[in-house]
């Protein structure tokens, strides 16, 4: 086996892309292109491209039936009748809100400039996003080993509760606590945990049952991650 | 049914989700459900697991049926990049793969070309893309395999096939590099 072969006939960019939508990448660099997805509309764009050539091959994946009452499930956690999806999840709507979050980040951000210059070390912050929605605003006390985290647009779940999670370099996610949909939450990280809370480390949020996961790693669906960066 | 019929179908419920209609997003579960389930169970390889995910994979259509587009993609295909998406995230949350046997290329036997499937419309693409696989070496086909369909990592597919993890990072570039000059021919 040759090792001498020429990478670059495909920018890194482009292979990276390929990677992720094979799904080879796992840990802190998964969760990196997924937030340039979420960032990057050319990088999107490469990994759907990627993700359009390979699913063709899914056709030689057999079809089972789901269980009658699956759909019942899904029934359930869909929101209330009447309250219109359009509305809430249109993309013209959060564009809209975005430009209306992007002020108050940047209010945010101002405010935490100034206080920083007060600080003795300079807090970390990280703009929590997924699917094109920036969900919460996280800002760490190094000093304190606090972190504070206000709601964006993060839209609250029926049957779910947000829990917080570090991911330092090693890839492994850490409980931090359980988030609010309506208000900022200030949670204190043990000092084992505060010492991995650095530049460059991320925060993810999952959806868990009522009170949090219980086996320490996230069990439901991780939807929103950011990075922490100093201002 | 239908196979133009059927993929009309999906992308009409498709568009009318983000009106709230609830009946379109049951015609979605209706007609993509068995197939997506598959994916997931695929990947996950727990009954359970699999039911979970699939109930977060229709969530995130509710949520996002808006993101559709029907001039780059075929609703089969969007769906089912959910689908893997969310499994993979799934498994690499809570464990290692499901599949670790080891992978012996050498006498791994070419793909049976897969048999006619309601869900899944693009028989030209699927025609090309299986082409191309073909060309790739045995065991680049191999390691695409395992993380295709048992959602393997790099460190998974290494641990599989025995090499070490740059052998395998340089393989999958590689085999990739080639499926894209080979699908733009």
């Amino acid at each position: 086996m040759t090792d001498t072969f020429d990478h670059s006939s495909l920018p890194e960019d482009e292979l990276l892309a390929a990677e992720y939508a094979l799904g080879v990448l796992a840990g802190a660099d998964r969760v990196t292109v997924e937030q340039r997805v979420v960032r990057e509309r050319a990088f999107a764009r490469m990994v759907a491209e990627w993700e359009l050539r390979l699913a063709p091959w899914a056709a030689e994946i057999n079809e089972v039936t789901p269980p009658a009452q699956l759909w019942d499930r899904i029934d359930a956690a869909l929101p209330a009748q009447g309250q219109r999806a359009g509305l809430w999840h249109s993309l013209t709507f959060w564009r809209g809100f975005g430009v209306a979050a992007g002020a108050l980040a940047a209010a945010c951000l101002a405010a935490l400039i100034y206080l920083g210059t007060l600080a003795q070390q300079q807090p970390l912050v990280a703009t929590i996003e997924g699917g094109g929605h920036r969900h919460f605003v996280a800002t760490l006390d190094s000093g304190r080993g606090t972190v504070a985290v206000v709601p964006a647009a993060f839209s609250p779940d029926a049957t779910r509760v947000p829990e917080l999670w570090l991911i330092p370099a090693d890839g492994k996610p850490r409980p931090i606590g359980l988030l609010r949909a309506d208000q900022t939450v200030t949670l204190t990280m043990s000092p084992d945990l505060a010492t991995l809370a650095k530049k460059d480390a991320v925060l993810a949020v999952s959806l868990e049952p009522p009170g949090g996961s219980t086996t320490g790693l996230p069990t439901g669906p991780v939807i929103a991650t950011g990075k922490l960066t100093s201002l | 049914m239908d196979l133009n019929a059927n993929r009309s179908l999906i992308a009409a419920a498709l568009g009318r989700i983000p009106d709230g209609d609830r009946a379109a997003l049951q015609t979605v579960y209706r007609l993509t459900s068995a197939k997506l389930f598959g994916v997931c169970l695929r990947i996950l390889g727990e009954r359970g697991e699999a039911e979970d995910v699939l109930q977060e994979v229709y969530m995130t259509v509710w949520r996002k049926a808006a993101d559709f587009d029907a001039t780059r993609a075929s609703p089969m295909t969007w769906l089912i990049t959910i689908a893997r998406n969310r499994s993979i995230d799934r498994l690499r949350a809570t464990r290692q793969s499901r599949n670790m046997d080891p992978i012996d290329y050498a006498t791994e036997i070419a793909d049976a070309t897969a048999g006619a499937d309601s869900a899944m419309e693009d028989l030209q693409e699927r025609a090309r893309l299986h082409g191309c696989l073909e060309g790739l070496a045995s065991h680049e086909r191999a390691a695409l395999r395992g993380a295709f369909f048992d959602g393997n990592t790099y460190e998974d597919l290494a641990a599989r096939m025995k090499v070490p993890l740059g052998t395998m990072k340089s393989w999958i570039r590689r085999a990739m590099i080639k499926l894209k000059a080979c699908l733009e021919q």
